[in-house]
């Protein structure tokens, strides 16, 4: 059964975040950019801790919620590790502008 | 100091098709005036697996929603469907594209703050006693009290300790000739993603801008 959408900040960013470590692990391929990778996830995730941090338990409407499912669904469409590091910085982008957050 | 002309080389040849095709004038020029969220849908759809409009639309509910309308909406949507078009290339035309695109932005940004005549591309900055490097910077601001230089990446993955060294080094040199020498470098990315990779760099930084997707229209400002 399909679990209902997320309500809430935090319910959205528990989603994000668990999109953003498969989106890492494809990555991890490119041996070079291992340690970038975990420097990077690092540092955004932080920002997402901020932001749960702020306004986890804040509402979110429907339009939001659709908004950042979209933004996870296109992560799951990269296989390539290449692209999958360009998105470890593009996808915290655009799931911040999302939920009204500057990057 | 003085600039001249990269070398027209084969790939510079190919480069300069690329930098001359009318969808990179198009894109800066949108991208000129656009809004932060909007150059960040640039970014993700240039960036995307996706060709879908209604996607992206999805995905930026700021700029599609039921609410978004007249040129706010238009702009959005003229910038969509440019990001498409780059996105639709073949995976290396994209690239190259990403980046003259970026370049382009730059020029046209910097043409707000100083005479058109006086910004080029692909030149090398050459200084006296100095072995002449090959690299070219990007784009240069040349006028008579000041000049500029600035190498652009599409993303912070592309910040190296070459590019930096590179800038670093006509920083120093100008200094030696006590000429006034700007160096930056311009990413479109975000700031945060640039410090990530800057920290990671044994390059020598602290002479050297960076302008990132949140600073970008710093390039138009009166310095």
């Amino acid at each position: 059964m399909t679990p209902p959408p997320p309500t809430t900040i935090e319910g959205v960013l528990d989603r994000v975040v668990d999109a953003y470590t498969t989106l890492a692990e494809i990555g991890e391929a490119i041996d070079d950019e291992w340690s970038y990778i975990q420097d990077l996830t690092g540092a955004w995730q932080g920002r997402f801790d901020e932001v749960r941090a702020a306004r986890g338990a804040d509402p979110i409407g429907p339009d939001v919620a659709a908004a950042v499912e979209a933004a996870i669904g296109e992560t799951a469409r990269i296989a390539d590790p290449h692209r999958a590091v360009d998105w470890l910085s593009t996808f915290p982008q655009v799931v911040l502008v999302a939920l009204g957050e500057r990057p | 100091m003085r600039f001249q002309d990269a070398a027209r080389d084969g790939r510079a040849v190919v480069y300069a098709g690329i930098q001359a095709d009318p969808l990179v004038a198009r894109a800066a020029e949108l991208l000129a005036s656009a809004s932060l969220e909007t150059r960040v849908l640039a970014r993700a759809v240039m960036n995307g697996e996706s060709t879908d409009p209604g996607t992206w639309m999805t995905m930026f509910p700021g700029l599609f929603g039921d609410e978004v309308t007249g040129q706010t909406r238009a702009d959005a949507e003229a910038v969509l469907a440019m990001a498409l078009e780059v996105a639709e290339r073949g995976e290396a035309v994209r690239s190259q594209v990403r980046g003259a695109i970026v370049e382009e932005l730059t020029a046209r940004l910097l043409e707000r703050r100083v005479d058109g005549g006086a910004i080029r591309r692909e030149r090398r900055i050459l200084f006296d006693g100095v072995r002449a490097e090959i690299h070219p910077y990007d784009v240069t601001v040349e006028q008579d009290d000041r000049a500029e230089a600035y190498d652009c990446k599409w993303g912070a993955r592309g910040i190296s300790d070459d590019v930096l060294h590179e800038l670093d080094d006509a920083r120093q040199h100008a200094s030696d000739e006590e000429v006034a020498l700007r160096v930056a470098l311009v990413v479109y990315d975000a700031r945060r993603s640039c410090d990530v990779r800057l920290a990671r760099s044994t390059a020598p930084t602290a002479g050297i801008d960076i302008l990132s997707l949140e600073s970008i229209d710093d390039l138009a400002a009166a310095r």
